[in-house]
């Protein structure tokens, strides 16, 4: 089966950032922050060097931390390590530069690390140096306010950064929940564009992606404080013409102008742009577009912080592309791509783990089979696509019957199946009662077009007999019993005769 | 009852020795007896049940043994040969000209358990060693939190050695486990014990439950505990999802029984690892979980597991303890099984358990307990398991 694979990867960068806040100074936040990168990456060793020193090393005996073979990794000079008694384990780094230059290394003894995890290492990289930014803003702050008395406007200041600090959890929490709720990924992508300009100030964030059929040229994904009559209309644009964004893109790294605005920017943006900043984002390794910040203030610089989130929300958006491509993988893998039940795969290893549940706590399970009576006809009348909506339809109609224990599944054409469980014995008529309702839901009218079409179904219903633990049975039965339902007149249900 | 093995042609030996005597001073003595079958004891292992008074098991073995370190703990049933028992003692001894221990103790670690494992990893950690080492550690099963005891311990000793050890039980009264180590009776409490070998030491952990369905996201979370899953209440979540009867929403002893045989599975980078939801219910607030931490954003599974599945993982622990010996014959093994686990395989189950540890053992001495939470780290940094069985083998 598919993996959601990203979707654990930025569950693990924002407990990364969530660890490294909480931790009260520079060193335990560094400890901190390897411990986490190890656990998630599940490495023997994690280190953190900071200005070409070891600020943290998890893995190695105490007084046994090999620092020119770690420093030879951060340089990209070795890719393996050797770990006593371990062995020799895939290496990897990631860096950054600025004010004080680190890298966050790790090492593998049983696998190498793949283009995903190299992603969230960036990540963890880019997380780390920023919190580690503002543990040093604030330590220099409370330095200061110790020296002198000047309190009121210094005491504001740690404020201003404590705060600055919680909102920037609170907004890559947003966006980790939000990609873990599978909400859509244009809803992603808006509130990092939100996140970003709430915590940067900046009047103007955009995002550009490269079009997919055309990786020279790039579109507004989202945005903000641009015009938008123009924003909305804009046709992909080639990466030479994107101003900063184009830039970072093709040199896959941050850039920052502040240069005369290019043709595109002042059609674009309602004020006189003074400055902007992007940063290249990528989807499983390969960069497919910048996330862009800009100013029309005049006195606007970029310091370190402001690289350092714009960097930490464009390796957020980075993350949610790879996991929207993953995500889309595990929903065709388990469900219906048109009505969103289960697949036929999935509703059988369903049917198979309920069917021991229910030999073994002596729970009762029915098995509904249904199809639509004459749904060719309305296929072949009224075309494919509002075959379509009707199946849809019926879908939702047949999952509101059902409860959270039941399973609905559709298993192509318009064959439907029901796995209802505690449902007692067959003699209670509980599994006879759904289908009446199933079948008044599904002979209400659907609506399509101008039109509304009436369809009814034959559905069989078959008992798991006590201790049966097989589905091929229990299905059999079902299907021969919607075979006697639909001979029997359609538009009702039967019971299999082997109950 | 005494298992004895022709340890003539072999430097090392271990010895498992086991009495089921209402007396703790008598029945240790005549455990430790059985389990001394070599020259030169090193380290004496005791898992007594909760019955049993610790002093008097602890002055039992040391009228038999002497000067040899004593480490053990109180138990949920004690693993040996002949099966499980419940209200014994077992003893199990390591000798021979092969080994060097080195053991401490540390105390009052609950609030500073990261401390502790520094503690004890900078106390057992010689400079002087042999070529294999593995940290065998006993901790009281009350202590929340141990997976940061065994960060301290990693902190200090990274990567090359390998722990492994379990949670003393209290036979699922939940009023009190003992750690014992030094002649003390402690709680709150870590023994640990350094194993230096001159022949390699292996350990494997393995679980045996399996993934329900589709998974559900944890999208509320605090102080460790699962609030919601999918934007629900977490626990009906969770019963609904397995189809729990109805009295498991409602009532607290109904809910320990299902939720104990059904743990939730939380998805890491190389599979799905078991949480026991059923210590720390949560009715009224209808949130779950346990001693370890499940975390926002995680993907989480409901899990089960049956007779066949679990021994089917005690099958492919022993098995993969023995390939990692590289085709050596193990002296003895340690087995450490969940406490959980019991409510899974009930009486029957766990003398299969017992069978199917004695095949695999194949003559070999073994000892171990039923475990409120088990230590095996063998890869990554993580070790505190919950719902698995874990083995130690010397060789």
């Amino acid at each position: 089966m598919v993996e959601a694979v990203a979707a654990l990867q930025i569950q693990q960068l924002v407990e990364l950032l969530a660890v490294v806040s909480s931790l009260p100074d520079e060193a335990a936040a560094v400890v901190g922050a390897a411990e986490r990168a190890a656990q998630a990456l599940e490495a023997e060793v994690a280190v953190v060097i900071i200005d070409r020193h070891i600020a943290a090393a998890v893995g190695f005996p105490a007084e046994e931390v090999p620092e020119e073979e770690l420093f030879a990794i951060a340089d990209r000079q070795l890719d393996k390590l050797s770990v006593p008694d371990v062995g020799d384990c895939y290496a990897i780094a990631a860096g950054w530069a600025g004010a004080h230059p680190g890298h966050l290394v790790l090492a593998r003894y049983d696998e190498g690390f793949s283009v995903e995890e190299t992603n969230l290492i960036r990540g963890m990289a880019r997380l780390l140096e920023l919190t580690l930014t503002m543990h040093r803003t604030l330590a220099a702050e409370h330095e200061m306010r110790q020296r002198s008395e000047r309190q009121a406007a210094e005491n504001a200041e740690l404020l201003a950064s404590l705060q600055q600090r919680q909102r920037l959890l609170e907004h890559l929490s947003g966006i980790q929940r939000a990609i873990s709720l599978r909400q859509s990924l244009p809803e992603i992508l808006e509130s990092v564009t939100d996140a970003t300009q709430d915590l940067l100030g900046d009047e103007i964030v955009a995002l550009w992606l490269r079009e997919p059929g055309d990786p020279d040229r790039v579109r507004l994904a989202a945005w903000r404080g641009m015009r938008e009559e123009v924003a909305r209309r804009l046709a992909p644009v080639p990466l030479t013409e994107a101003g900063v964004a184009g830039e970072a893109i093709l040199a896959d790294g941050l850039v920052t102008n502040q240069g005369q605005p290019s043709t595109l920017t002042v059609d674009l943006v309602p004020g006189r742009q003074t400055i902007a900043m992007a940063a290249p984002v990528r989807e499983s390794g390969v960069v497919t577009g910048a996330l862009l910040v800009a100013s029309c203030e005049p006195q606007r610089q970029f310091g370190d912080a402001d690289t350092q989130t714009l960097r930490a929300f464009a390796e957020h958006v980075s993350l949610a592309l790879t996991d929207a491509k993953t995500v889309d993988q595990m929903r065709q893998a388990y469900h219906d791509s048109l009505t969103g039940l289960a697949t036929r795969g999935l509703f059988l290893e369903r049917l198979t783990q309920q069917l021991s549940l229910a030999a073994r706590e002596g729970v009762g399970l029915a098995l509904l089979f249904f199809d639509l009576d004459h749904f060719k006809e309305v296929n072949d009348t009224l075309g494919h696509a509002a075959g379509d909506q009707l199946l849809m339809t019926i879908a939702h109609r047949v999952k509101e019957q059902l409860r959270g224990s039941d399973v609905a599944a559709r298993f192509g054409g318009d064959e439907f199946a029901a796995m209802l469980w505690d449902v007692g014995a067959p003699g209670d008529g509980f599994a006879a009662a759904v289908a009446d309702r199933l079948l008044a839901a599904i002979e209400a009218p659907v609506p399509l077009g101008e039109r509304a079409v009436r369809v009814t179904a034959s559905i069989g219903i078959a008992y798991a007999n006590v201790g049966e633990t097989e589905p091929g049975p229990l299905m059999r039965r079902a299907d021969l019993a919607m075979y006697r339902a639909k001979h029997g007149g359609r538009g009702r249900a039967e019971v299999s005769a082997e109950d | 009852m005494s298992h004895e093995l022709n340890t003539a042609d072999r430097p090392r030996w271990m010895g498992v020795g086991r009495s089921a005597e209402q007396d703790s001073h008598a029945a240790a003595a005549a455990a430790a007896r059985a389990a001394v079958v070599g020259a030169d004891p090193k380290l004496v292992l005791v898992f007594a049940a909760i019955t049993h008074d610790p002093a008097a098991v602890q002055e039992g073995i040391r009228e038999v043994v002497g000067e040899v370190p004593v480490l053990g703990c109180t138990t949920h049933g004690e693993i040996g040969p002949g099966g499980p028992l419940d209200g014994s003692v077992t003893v199990a001894v390591i000798g021979g000209t092969g080994f060097t221990v080195t053991s401490a103790i540390a105390q009052q670690v609950s609030g500073r358990q990261r401390e502790a494992g520094v503690e004890l990893a900078r106390a057992v950690n010689r400079a002087d060693r042999r070529p294999y080492r593995a940290l065998l550690m006993l901790t009281d099963g009350m202590i929340r939190d141990q997976e940061t005891i065994l960060r301290g311990c990693y902190s200090v000793l990274g990567a090359s050695v390998p722990l492994f050890g379990g949670a003393a039980a209290d036979g699922w009264r939940m009023t009190g486990t003992y750690v014992m180590a030094d002649g003390k009776v402690l709680t709150d409490a870590v023994a640990a014990v350094m194993i230096e070998s001159d022949a390699p030491l292996a350990v494997a952990v393995r679980h045996g439950w399996r993934r329900l369905g589709t998974p559900m996201i944890v999208t509320g979370s605090e102080n460790g505990r699962v609030l919601t899953l999918d934007d629900r209440p977490a626990l009906d979540v969770y019963l609904e999802r397995l189809g729990a009867p109805a009295d498991a929403y409602t009532d607290v002893n109904a809910f320990v029984d299902f939720a104990l045989p059904r743990p939730i599975g939380v998805q890491r980078r190389s599979g799905v690892e078991a949480r026991n939801v059923s210590t720390e219910i949560d009715l009224a607030g209808r949130t779950i979980g346990g001693g370890s931490s499940i975390d926002l954003g995680g993907l989480t599974w409901v899990m089960e597991g049956d007779e066949e599945s679990i021994l089917a993982a005690t099958d492919a622990a022993c098995r993969d303890v023995r390939e990692a010996l590289d085709g050596r014959e193990p002296i003895g093994m340690l087995t450490f099984s969940c406490a959980a686990l019991r409510a899974v395989l009930g009486d029957e189950g766990i003398r299969k358990e017992g069978a199917h540890l004695e095949e695999a053992a194949a003559g070999v001495p073994f000892a171990g307990f039923y475990t409120y939470g088990e230590i095996a780290r063998v890869r990554g940094i993580d070790g505190f398991h919950n719902q698995t069985l874990v083995v130690l083998a010397l060789t």
